[in-house]
């Protein structure tokens, strides 16, 4: 029964985990390149949810608020995502592979991510942020039952995968981005701008990611300042987990790192779902550094 | 094919007199650092400024040492704290179970000739370990992969000493006594780990703090001659080597060098260097002697960084310049943050936060250098007499150029 | 298809061929008209320079083939007229527009499409898409339609593996779906990147039968070859680069007879 119960907790924590992992994976895969600011634009969009959806009337509308607040927030989170890249990425394209730059689209990004969050420290302070609770109440399945939050938390999740995989299948958009991340010069050989590839890609990231954070702060989180650094390892090691340039692959790391991470509470262990998660990475790195998904590559030179 | 051959470690016949030379190098940095420690609080009298450039030393050994792996080797680490914590941790253990056997009281100088260097060879040995460790097996990844593998190995090392709790009295001694397994062994691996204070941080073994037996002779000394180290280091034959790894990997491989084994014992000599650094700093503290889990995370990982890039990712004098500039505008924050009016500003705005500020502003500054001077201020370049004299003469060519043009 | 393709065959096939673009006017440039124009073109890798002053011409329905060895500059040649590599200094107009300041994707909607050298091929997408991404500019889907039948009659192979992912092709259908793909976006002129690199003799000659066609279709050509012969047999006129200049030029079947070049590329 508990462990039931904390399979469900953990596919929703799991789904949430993998609309984030998504963006590190989509980004990586147009320009190769970790996005360690994208756990940061995870915390703010948390923030700017929190704010729409106070300002929409909070639990007096939460249909409206909930609905309203989230679409916005990912709005939001799509223009900053876009920002990011170009203040950070953008300049450092196209600069060749001479050995001291190589590192510094690494830099760039730390940078960002570091600024980002303290930004978010100055502004929100430290301290913690509830959500109003919109979500309550639970649905009886059977002999269990299973909160509201975690329903819509589960359904929205499979939806956005479904028309996430529609948008990289059948659009243009998604066909350029996916002959971007195969081979960029022959995708700029037929036409496709790469730059607003890589913009829109970013955009389309950021925004799940915007829409990640609102369902899990609805579900259960206080907001601080720090949320990138803990819910953003997560789905990181999800990413890599999944083999990282891997839709499919985020999506299962993202469930599968949920589902242990609540397992995992059920035992004696004491030490947080944080160094399992670390674990957990560096040995997929070492063992399978293309991940459960991830075609084995070799690094070009 | 001149690159080749200088690849190849250069059999060493130094003449005698060479050595002998640095020899009475190193004893005339001896003397001077003694008579600096003897001398030290009369020219500066106030203990926290001492303290502010002790540890400015400190961090100028960790800017050196990630200069190593991050400068001169190409790789990319983002959790060099990992390594300091693990140094800091070892003498902070071994320099107060040390001074338990000298019967506690004040540490001495004389003790200190045993105290300090047993610590720092723990601290060296310890980090150098992990940094074989983690280095072994990492380092045929690339580029961000790296850099993930080290983060997550910062974070476990801080978090593992953080949360460890022990559910009652037991004691690290009891615990591995009753070892006869694989799982009472874990747990007596856990009471250990938990023996080190958790969040709360390590104040010896009894809670009376690690003994400040690092002075300024062993700070300023020891960072002198490593920095000299670093210095030579650069210019053997191996940091050549090193370099033309980092051009090149297939090419160097293709003249000889084996790309796994110089990048590893960069990387040991890296966390070796963060090791020893960390070992000082747990052993200079004279207010607050504990070592905390939390001052190793990594925001001072990001902080190791920006030492390193600031002066230009390579260049020695340029890491230890970065560290300088690093320790004191911390240190300034954290000052004008205690000063009365801006506590007074504070019960105002909530949100003036200048920690925050200033992290802001290095990101914003690393950003900005990578997109505008992505070799950094100094670059690969070294700042020497020579070369400060060479700005200067092109300086005044330039102006002489100037002044001709314009008749 | 194993047969040499018989020449009536070609003419016929390439007759049928629909290479209008959906949206853009047709070039103002008669056929046998100057359409691309390189004067004194210098392109340097870092201090050492690869081309030192080239003058090419092609005329609009022609097939140029621009031959050399190793090293010489050919596809260094290709790849700055495609605009993938910085000019050094000299001049390069298509249909009387300046090329040297477009980006490569402003290219493609010039009307010039580029087979890149080793085929660059988008290996996880598949034939269908690989070629879908060809028309990625005008997105028109009649001529997407039209071209795809196109393709398909051009080179039969490709029409068994379009639901394959292009990384599981052998190397000449990955040469056949590049020039398919580059044919998609309804280009006015295509340049060819050593359609003939590590490829079995007898795709060789399928490959080189379908540019023919192509060009039967009106589509003008430029093809970078170091297989002399094919090469000068598919084409009207020819020039010969020999370390980053222009050695020889002229009229393909005389080349092929010229006794320098017999005794230089073609082993005589």
């Amino acid at each position: 029964m508990r462990v039931l119960d904390a399979l469900i907790t953990g596919l929703a924590q799991g789904a949430m985990i993998a609309l984030i992992a998504l963006g590190y994976t989509m980004v990586y895969g147009v320009l190769k390149l970790i996005n360690f600011a994208h756990s940061e634009i995870f915390m703010m969009s948390a923030f700017i949810g929190l704010f729409l959806i106070t300002m929409l009337g909070g639990t007096e509308h939460p249909l409206l608020a909930g609905v309203g607040g989230t679409l916005m927030a990912m709005v939001a989170a799509a223009l900053i995502g876009m920002l990011v890249e170009r203040i950070a990425y953008r300049p450092l394209r196209n600069r060749g592979k001479s050995s001291l730059v190589r590192v510094t689209p690494l830099v760039t990004a730390l940078g960002m991510s570091v600024l980002l969050q303290n930004l978010a420290q100055l502004m929100f302070t430290a301290r913690n942020r509830s959500y109003p609770q919109l979500l309550t109440g639970s649905l009886s399945l059977g002999p269990l039952s299973v909160g509201t939050s975690r329903v819509v938390i589960l359904l929205t999740a499979v939806v956005v995968m479904v028309v996430l995989e529609l948008i990289v299948k059948r659009t243009w958009f998604g066909k350029a981005m996916r002959a971007l991340s195969a081979n960029e010069e022959a995708a700029r050989l037929m036409g496709i701008n790469t730059s607003r590839v890589i913009s829109a890609t970013f955009a389309l990231g950021s925004s799940l990611a915007a829409l990640g954070s609102v369902l899990f702060c609805l579900d259960q989180s206080p907001v601080h300042p720090s949320l990138g650094l803990v819910v953003g390892t997560r789905a990181f090691v999800a990413a890599v987990l999944g083999g990282i340039g891997s839709i499919t692959g985020a999506m299962l790391g993202g469930l599968l790192i949920g589902v242990l991470g609540e397992l995992l509470k059920l035992t004696s262990f004491s030490g947080g779902t944080d160094i399992p998660a670390f674990l957990v990475l560096i040995v997929v790195l070492l063992v399978r550094p293309a991940g459960l998904l991830g075609s084995a590559r070799a690094e070009k030179v | 094919m001149a690159e080749a051959r200088t690849v190849e470690p250069s059999p060493s016949h130094e003449p005698w007199r060479a050595r002998l030379r640095d020899l009475a190098v190193v004893a005339v940095v001896l003397v001077l650092a003694f008579v600096v420690d003897q001398t030290l609080d009369r020219v500066i009298p106030d203990s926290s400024v001492r303290q502010l450039l002790m540890l400015a030393a400190c961090n100028v050994l960790v800017a050196l040492s990630l200069n190593v792996i991050n400068g001169m080797a190409g790789q990319f680490s983002i959790g060099h704290a990992g390594f300091v914590a693990i140094g800091a941790y070892a003498s902070a253990i071994t320099s107060s179970r040390l001074h338990e056997r000298f019967g506690a009281g004040d540490p001495t100088f004389a003790h200190s000739f045993l105290v300090v260097p047993t610590s720092l060879l723990v601290s060296a040995l310890c980090a150098g370990l992990a940094g074989l460790f983690v280095g072994l097996p990492s380092l045929r990844l690339k580029g961000d992969y790296l850099a993930i593998v080290t983060l997550g190995f910062a974070e476990i090392v801080r978090l593992t000493i953080g949360t460890a709790q022990i559910s009652a009295d037991e004691t690290a001694g009891h615990a591995w006594s009753e070892v006869h397994g694989l799982g009472s062994f874990f747990h007596a691996i856990s009471v250990s780990i938990a023996g080190l204070g958790g969040q709360n941080g390590y104040a010896g073994p009894h809670e009376k703090g690690v003994p400040a037996y690092a002075g300024p002779f062993w700070i300023l000394g020891l960072t002198f001659i490593l920095g000299v180290v670093a210095w030579r280091l650069k210019f053997s034959g191996w940091g050549r080597a090193l370099r033309a790894l980092r051009e090149d990997e297939i090419a160097a491989a293709a003249v000889g060098v084996d790309p796994t084994r110089y990048k590893v014992t960069s990387f040991v000599i890296s966390s070796v260097g963060a090791g020893i650094a960390g070992g000082l700093i747990a052993m200079m503290r004279d207010g607050n002697p504990t070592v905390q889990p939390e001052s190793y995370n990594f925001q001072s990982s990001f902080d190791a960084i920006t030492m390193v890039i600031l002066g230009g990712s390579g260049s020695v004098t340029g890491a230890a310049l970065g560290g300088v500039f690093v320790t004191f505008s911390v240190k300034l924050i954290e000052l004008v943050q205690g000063t009365n009016a801006v506590q007074s500003l504070k019960r105002s705005a909530e949100w003036l936060d200048l920690n925050a500020l200033r992290m802001i502003v290095y990101a914003a500054v690393l950003i900005a250098l990578m997109v505008l001077r992505p070799e950094g201020l100094l670059g690969e370049r070294e700042l020497t007499l020579r070369t400060i004299r060479g700005w200067l003469r092109a300086r005044q060519e330039r102006r002489d150029r100037k002044a001709e043009d314009k008749p | 298809m194993s047969a040499p393709v018989e020449a009536k065959d070609v003419a016929a096939l390439g007759a049928t061929m629909r290479t209008k673009h959906p949206t853009r006017p047709d070039p103002s440039v008669a056929m046998g008209e100057p359409l691309l124009q390189v004067r004194d073109l210098r392109v340097a890798y870092g201090g050492i320079k690869a081309l030192k002053g080239i003058d090419l011409e092609v005329r609009r329905g022609e097939v140029v083939a621009l031959i050399g060895a190793n090293g010489a500059g050919k596809t260094t040649t290709l790849k700055s007229i495609a605009r993938l590599l910085p000019v050094a200094s000299g001049t390069i107009t298509f249909a009387g527009k300046n090329l040297a300041t477009m980006t490569p994707e402003a290219l493609v909607g010039a009307g010039v499409s580029l087979a890149p050298e080793g085929r660059a091929i988008f290996p996880n997408l598949t034939v269908l898409e690989n070629l879908e991404l060809g028309a990625y500019l005008h997105r028109d889907a009649t001529a997407m339609r039209e071209t795809i039948e196109d393709v398909t009659r051009l080179f039969p192979r490709l029409g068994e593996r379009m639901k394959q992912e292009g990384g599981t092709l052998s190397g000449g259908e990955q040469q056949m779906l590049a020039i398919g793909r580059a044919l998609m976006a309804r280009p006015t002129m295509l340049l060819l990147d050593e359609p003939s690199l590590g490829i079995a003799p007898k795709l060789v000659q399928q490959i080189f039968a379908a540019i023919r066609a192509i060009a039967a279709a009106g589509v003008t050509i430029l093809v970078v070859e170091q297989n002399t012969k094919v090469a000068l047999s598919a084409s009207h006129r020819g020039y010969v680069l020999r370390t980053g200049e222009i050695a020889l030029s002229g009229n393909a079947k005389e080349l092929l007879q010229n006794p320098e070049i017999q005794k230089a590329y073609l082993g005589g």
